[in-house]
């Protein structure tokens, strides 16, 4: 047949069916977390957490996150509000402090298992023990939010066009 | 690999860092008054000193902008710290 326009989609990484997939191999299962809401906040931290999410901790570099929903904390002032559900808030500015609900924007990946540290050990490059006050890390080349919900359990969000070169990277460990 | 540390998040790989300029640049102002050769021996010349300098970074993954103090030959970082509320 004649080729009319140049087919790019091949030139791509194959996005993966993220309702099934998985990696499983010793020590390590990775998944896709669909569905939280997440939104990001700049300008007054405290008085935004305060007006949209009261009471939720705010949480660093491999930081754990005990409920289920939470502030990621990613620079002096700005972080990522996490709930289990998207939350119905009109983008822009408040008192202080500007909202945007952007519950698509990050896929989150779950990364768990024994061989959790040492697949992050070789994704960063930053002493996991010694914390951050940011969860904002370059890992694998790509800059995402880093943090746990259980010892052995962590919680990445990357771009979401950025989430099939990760999966591919770690599907290739 | 070296370790530089952004004030806010810490201490983080080099990978993370961009560097922004050297410290101490001042942007020449009426712009309608600066000559040519001002403009643009402010855009690209610098001192480029061998030995201790103070320059600007960026910490890529959080965004801030900060002042580090390190020497050009060792390549030891003797100090980074905040630009808020300073001049740079
Ligand atoms: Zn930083």
């Amino acid at each position: 047949m004649l080729e009319t326009m140049r087919d790019r989609g091949k030139f791509w990484t194959p996005v993966p069916d993220w309702t099934t997939a998985r990696i499983e191999r010793d020590g390590l299962s990775v998944r896709r977390i669909a569905g939280l809401g997440q939104m990001l906040i700049s300008g007054d931290l405290r008085g935004a957490v305060a007006g949209l999410a009261p009471g939720v901790s705010e949480i660093g570099l491999w930081s754990l996150a005990e409920a289920d929903s939470y502030f990621v904390r990613s620079a002096r002032d700005r972080g990522l509000l996490v709930t289990p559900a998207p939350q119905h808030v009109a983008p822009g500015w408040r008192e202080g402090y500007v909202a945007t609900p952007c519950d698509d924007a990050y896929a989150v990946l779950e990364l768990a298992g024994s061989g959790l540290a040492e697949m992050v050990a070789e994704a960063t490059s930053v002493d996991l023990e010694a914390g951050s006050r940011s969860a904002a890390v370059l890992f694998a080349g790509v800059t995402v939010f880093l943090y746990r919900t259980a010892p052995s359990t962590a919680r990445l969000h990357v771009e979401s066009p950025m989430a099939s070169y990760l999966w591919k990277w770690l599907d290739e460990r | 690999m070296q370790l530089f540390s952004c004030p806010f998040c810490g201490p983080r790989d080099e990978t993370e860092f961009l560097f922004a300029a050297e410290a101490g640049k001042t942007r020449p102002e009426p712009a309608a008054d600066v000559s040519a050769e001002r403009w643009s021996e402010y855009l690209y010349l610098g001192g480029n000193p061998r030995g201790a300098t103070r320059e600007i970074w960026q910490h890529l993954t959080c965004g801030e902008f900060f002042a580090m103090e390190r020497d050009t030959v060792t390549h030891v970082v003797s100090v980074s710290h905040s630009l808020r509320g300073e001049e740079a």
